[in-house]
């Protein structure tokens, strides 16, 4: 039997050293790697979310993150190509 | 008692969990200047809302991020767009720079001549435009706009025409009508309580779907331009 709690401060742990690595952590002055970083934090919140059994709340929030992943590198990519400071 | 025992322990740590990755966002964002970076840390901001929802344990909870998840997808999209334009008008502005054409999400052309490209998406579309009416609600929008998205993306790619809906905002408010009509008829007459649920999830399927449609075709603008 695996604790439930246990899967609940790891998701805390993520979520905390995710949004960590997102704000300040290495090579974020490239929006890629700032984007990648907020995964992190994001598979923690899942983690939260499937102790909590949310599960209707944890698919949508799969789904939108993958969107607003889409959504942020169409913004990169543009922006990139248009020559703008990114 | 509606909460378990169980979720009553977990509410403190994930309160301040969420106290401090929002701390966490909030600080980046007041420290950054570039407004993409801003953007990209907003996410992490919503985040710190979802941990403070979900700290309710109950299904209110649930009811409350999903509303939460949507108006923050809307957010980043409307926010990129104005990002975007901003700097194509400064571009325009400036006589010396030139504009590039081709800017697209598949920065490479696509090319691949195979049976199974031509019959498997319509297929797969229609699965999941299926099912996501099957499941009704706000999943089953989310599902079947995804087919649409999967359909106008795999017919753009392949330089292929589009059947075009224009009509996609007349969708929207007859879905709003439905949901109104559904919620409405919940306090008017109780019951009948399965009729208007049902009202009332039909018109988020018609909703929630239009709109990932429409992010589809924000996409295939982009494949237009090549």
């Amino acid at each position: 039997m695996i604790s439930v709690s246990l899967f609940f401060y790891f998701g805390i742990f993520l979520a905390i050293v995710g949004s960590i690595a997102t704000a300040w952590g290495p090579g974020v002055s490239d929006p890629v790697v700032r984007t990648f970083n907020t995964e992190i934090a994001s598979i923690g919140v899942c983690l939260v979310l499937l102790c909590y059994n949310h599960v209707l709340a944890l698919l949508t929030l799969l789904a939108t993150t993958v969107i607003i992943t889409l959504i942020l590198f169409r913004a990169i990519i543009r922006l990139e190509e248009m020559g703008a400071d990114v | 008692m509606f909460v378990p025992q169980a979720f009553i322990s977990m509410y403190l740590p994930a309160i301040y969990a969420g106290l401090i990755v929002g701390f966490i966002g909030t600080m980046a964002i007041a420290i950054n200047r570039r407004e993409l970076h801003i953007l990209i840390l907003t996410d992490i901001v919503g985040l710190a809302m979802i941990f403070v929802v979900s700290a309710v344990g109950t299904d209110l909870a649930e009811a409350l991020i999903l509303p939460g998840l949507v108006v923050e997808l809307a957010e980043t999209l409307a926010i990129s767009e104005i990002l975007i334009t901003r700097e194509m008008r400064k571009i325009e502005q400036d006589p010396r720079a030139n504009l590039a054409k081709s800017s697209s999400i598949f920065p490479q052309a696509f090319s691949l001549d195979m049976e199974i490209m031509t019959t498997a998406p319509n297929f797969i579309a229609l699965v999941l435009i299926g099912y996501g009416i099957f499941l009704t609600g706000f999943t089953g929008g989310a599902v079947a706009g995804g087919g649409i998205v999967l359909y106008a993306l795999s017919k753009k790619a392949r330089g292929l025409p589009v059947l075009m809906l224009d009509g996609i905002a007349g969708v929207s408010g007859i879905a709003w009508c439905l949901w109104i009509i559904g919620f409405l008829l919940f306090f008017v007459a109780p019951q009948y309580w399965l009729l208007s649920l049902f009202l009332a999830a039909c018109g988020l399927l018609l909703k929630v779907a239009s709109k990932v449609g429409l992010i589809g075709l924000l996409m295939r603008e982009d494949i237009d331009n090549e």
